[in-house]
């Protein structure tokens, strides 16, 4: 069980699991069902309203330690409450994560926090890790980007959209404020602009996961033509009802019914596996997962099916791929737990764990960490074996399979 | 010196890492390395755990099991306050006699906030005050069990291939392959008897072995993916009914989307933490065990050890246009050491210290002022002072060695800190 793991049956204490995306974080421990804990990856100083975020590629190197390394104080000191000098740590990122800002995490965990070891894991595979196939087409929803990426890893077939969670709030923020009116002690019906110069990001996030919704797909084709018809002959559908939203008890909100946004369409005409080998293409449409935040809205997935369905009827697509049969996968966990879980799924193998984490020693050695991108860190001897397979746990894949 | 008001008027600055500065308030001194230590540059470690609304100490490894929650508290899924048992008298057949009816006690939780009970999510009464609620348990539990079984077996054959690997690489007049199959591998299979080798190329499971094997079934693809309920398009939303996303993200392993189906949590615990010089190992500061007491087994915070400075009374002389340059005392000042119990006498006797009035403005047990002249070199602006004290320091909590002379002292060591005083604004 490995409730009693952790209680000295002769192995090394469990690994934190940490998963550090843009919006959110979140940390456990290996060998476990959930992460402990989900937060926003965000620090609040005492002084300023605004939160600093913690995932960003574009600032220089010592703010970027100075916020990693309180905000991985917070994650050790108040969420997990455990010594950070005892345990490994995983750390579940996205292939895309620029390589400083890899350093700067692996200097904060190793130089401040002085780790024993830690390892870099990439968080499509490791969701593929929770469903126990070889093989597999994830589809990370996020909040900055869109991934979508081969399980046994081809490096050479992802693509991205920088279309997440956060175009879906720019979005609903700009419709928002020319949309919707605004009542307050002073009258009813204002508009936005009037009254508060904008919204700030946790009402329009709320806004989103509370009341918005992803419609099917002849209804989103109808939406569609009625916004780019302009003599006006196609008929939008009835729109749902208006929502009264309270925003600061005083004022409240009324959100018009008719928001809505064709941006799923955008993300669906990627998917399409083109890019990888003709005889992987069968199999991997058939082994669709899908994670991230953005994915859990509601009909986000059944939209998702019959826009692929539709798009591969379309002559671009046809001779592209010769099936038309897809599958989605539903991994043992949320969507956006499942990179998390997969993370603690392998931080649960102590044999290899060791050996496959960048240790203190090491870094101490070499001073960086090794990185996919990057030939000239040496190569582990395991990879010199002739006609050997590489089994499923990989920590970076160096496959000469095209 | 930092006080609530004034923040930070003092600063002294830190060699650790990086050279950052901070008010005394904040620091510590490591008596063993004779240094100032900031937060940043000591380790922090977790000491002890408590329930931060019961106060019950919980040792580590209770609070390991029981994933850093507390037993009997609760946390009210709605608004996160802690929740509160509350007992109602319910009519209930008597177990002799099924027609009388008696009133038991029957008890829910309930916010004292927000108003939410438990009631309101369906879960039942129960008949004992503490230990009858229980967390509802992950339904995908057992899979991911399973999976974890399944790949630590996977795990345990890499490992013996590359301890086989590395005993094999011990004899390099044999060539690898040679010894993969016929050298080392016979050898071992003697040894353990019963359980063949498995093959090298590939870690799948289609070998048997006589050891228990397990396998999972991989996860099944769906087809079909339940649509969205036709009434979304036309129900209004009850938006008191939709749980936010940080009430959503308290429970990781459901989140609900309705607020019907919101359990409460056991409560996180705190921690007290202690911590340790990166240099030389030792403890500077180390609470108490019992959660209630505010008080430290070990404490060397810098202002108890080393002396503060505080409060100015300047005088400026003139304005130049450069840096700001400061005439100091030349002389050494002579400070006596602090004594506890002179704070409460009043009628102190003069110490017999031959203080210059030019340089020293008063003297009081431990306590000194002295002149500073200040000429700030710009017009305006804020005025900055730094400089450099040197000060002695006895450090008579040393471990006492029993010397030849029978005596116990301790030397005094010089310590030199760049310390920097804000004076404020200019005043135009």
């Amino acid at each position: 069980m490995p409730l009693f793991e952790g209680l000295g049956s002769g192995g090394e204490k469990t690994a934190v699991v940490i998963d550090l995306g843009a919006a959110y974080t979140k940390c456990g421990f290996a060998g476990e069902t959930g992460p402990r804990f989900i937060i926003p990856s965000e620090i609040k100083h005492a002084g300023s309203p605004e939160a600093v975020r913690v995932v960003q590629y574009n600032i220089n190197t010592e703010e970027l330690y100075s916020i990693l390394k309180e905000f991985v104080h917070l994650l050790y000191f108040r969420h997990l409450l455990v010594n950070p000098r005892d345990r490994r740590v995983v750390i579940v990122e996205s292939i895309l994560c620029p390589s400083h800002f890899r350093e700067t995490l692996s200097r904060v965990f190793f130089k401040h926090f002085e780790v024993p070891s830690v390892l870099f894991a990439p968080s499509h595979l490791m969701s593929v890790m929770t469903l126990g196939i070889q093989s597999a087409l994830v589809m990370d929803c996020g909040y900055t980007e869109t991934l979508i990426y081969e399980g046994i890893p081809i490096l050479s077939a992802w693509e991205a959209l920088p279309m997440g969670g956060k175009a879906i709030h720019k979005e609903l923020h700009s419709l928002l404020s020319e949309q919707c009116t605004l009542d307050t002690d002073s009258g009813p019906g204002l508009s936005l602009p009037t009254v508060i110069s904008a919204i700030p990001e946790d009402v329009v996030e709320d806004i989103k996961v509370r009341t918005c919704f992803v419609s099917d797909l002849q209804r989103g084709m109808k939406i569609q033509e009625a916004k780019f018809n302009l003599d006006g002959s196609a008929e939008r559908p009835a729109p749902p009802p208006d929502v009264e939203y309270p925003l600061d008890g005083r004022k409240i909100l009324h959100i018009k019914g008719s928001i809505s946004f064709p941006s799923i369409h955008f993300v669906c005409s990627v998917f399409v596996p083109r890019q990888c080998p003709i005889d992987t293409r069968k199999v991997l449409s058939e082994n669709l997962v899908i994670i991230g935040g953005t994915s859990m809205l509601p009909g986000f997935l059944h939209r998702l099916l019959s826009e692929i369905r539709s798009l591969v009827e379309k002559p671009k697509y046809r001779d592209a791929l010769a099936t038309k049969s897809f599958r989605i996968h539903s991994p043992p966990a949320k969507p956006n737990c499942t990179a998390w879980l997969g993370g603690a799924i392998f931080g649960a193998l102590q044999d290899i764990l060791g050996s496959r984490s960048v240790s203190r020693d090491y870094y101490n050695q070499t001073g960086r960490i090794p990185d996919w991108c990057c030939l000239s860190t040496p190569l582990p001897d395991s990879v010199y074996e002739a006609g050997k397979t590489p089994p499923p746990l990989m920590k970076r894949a160096f496959s000469t399979e095209k | 010196m930092a006080t609530l008001l004034q923040p930070e008027k003092v600063l002294y600055l830190v060699r650790g890492e990086k050279k950052i500065r901070v008010p005394l308030s904040q620091l510590y001194f490591c008596r063993y390395c004779s240094e100032l230590r900031s937060l940043e540059c000591v380790s922090h470690e977790v000491d002890s755990h408590f329930c931060p609304s019961c106060l019950e100490n919980m040792p580590s490894a209770e609070a390991k099991l029981k994933k850093n929650r507390c037993a009997n508290c609760f946390d009210c899924p709605c608004c996160m306050h802690t929740l509160s048992t509350r007992a109602t008298n319910i009519p209930a057949p008597l177990p002799d006699d099924p027609t009388k009816t008696t009133m038991k006690k029957a008890y829910y939780l309930a916010c004292g906030f927000c108003r939410w009970t438990s009631r309101d999510v369906g879960m039942a009464d129960k008949s004992v005050a503490s230990g009858g609620w229980q967390e509802p348990e992950n339904p995908h539990t057992q899979r991911i069990n399973k999976l974890i079984e399944y790949y630590q077996q996977l795990a345990q054959r890499e490992k013996l291939e590359r301890d086989r690997k590395k005993l094999a690489r011990r004899r390099p007049f044999m060539p690898q392959a040679f010894s993969e199959k016929y050298g080392l591998g016979t050898r071992l299979q003697r040894q353990r008897s019963g359980a063949p080798i498995s093959a090298l190329y590939g870690l799948s499971l289609k070998e048997g072995e006589d050891q228990k094997e397990i396998t999972i079934e991989p996860a099944q693809a769906l087809d079909e993916v339940e649509p969205l309920p036709e009434d979304y398009y036309t129900r209004p939303v009850n938006l008191p009914e939709v749980t936010t996303l940080r009430q959503r993200l308290l429970q990781p392993d459901f989140q609900p989307a309705g607020a019907s189906q919101l359990h409460p949590r056991h409560k996180h615990l705190l921690m007290k933490r202690s911590l340790r010089c990166r240099k030389c190992e030792h403890n500077l500061s180390k609470p108490e065990f019992n959660p209630t007491s505010i008080k430290f087994k070990i404490q060397l915070v810098a202002v108890q050890t080393l002396f503060t400075l505080s409060g100015l009374t300047i005088t400026v002389l003139q304005c130049v246009l450069a840096l700001c340059c400061v005439l100091v005392p030349s002389k050494e000042l002579v400070l006596s050491g602090k004594d506890a119990a002179a704070e409460y006498d009043e009628l102190a006797e003069p110490q017999g210290f031959q203080d210059d009035p030019d340089v020293v403005a008063f003297r009081k047990s431990n306590k000194i002022g002295f002149f500073i002249k200040v000429v700030p070199q710009r017009e305006e602006g804020d005025v900055t002072v730094a400089f450099k004290l040197r000060h002695d320091f006895r450090n008579l909590a040393a471990p006492i060695r029993p010397t030849e002379e029978g005596e116990a002292t301790s030397e005094a060591i010089w310590l030199t800190h760049h310390v920097e005083l804000s004076l404020g604004p200019l005043a135009t």
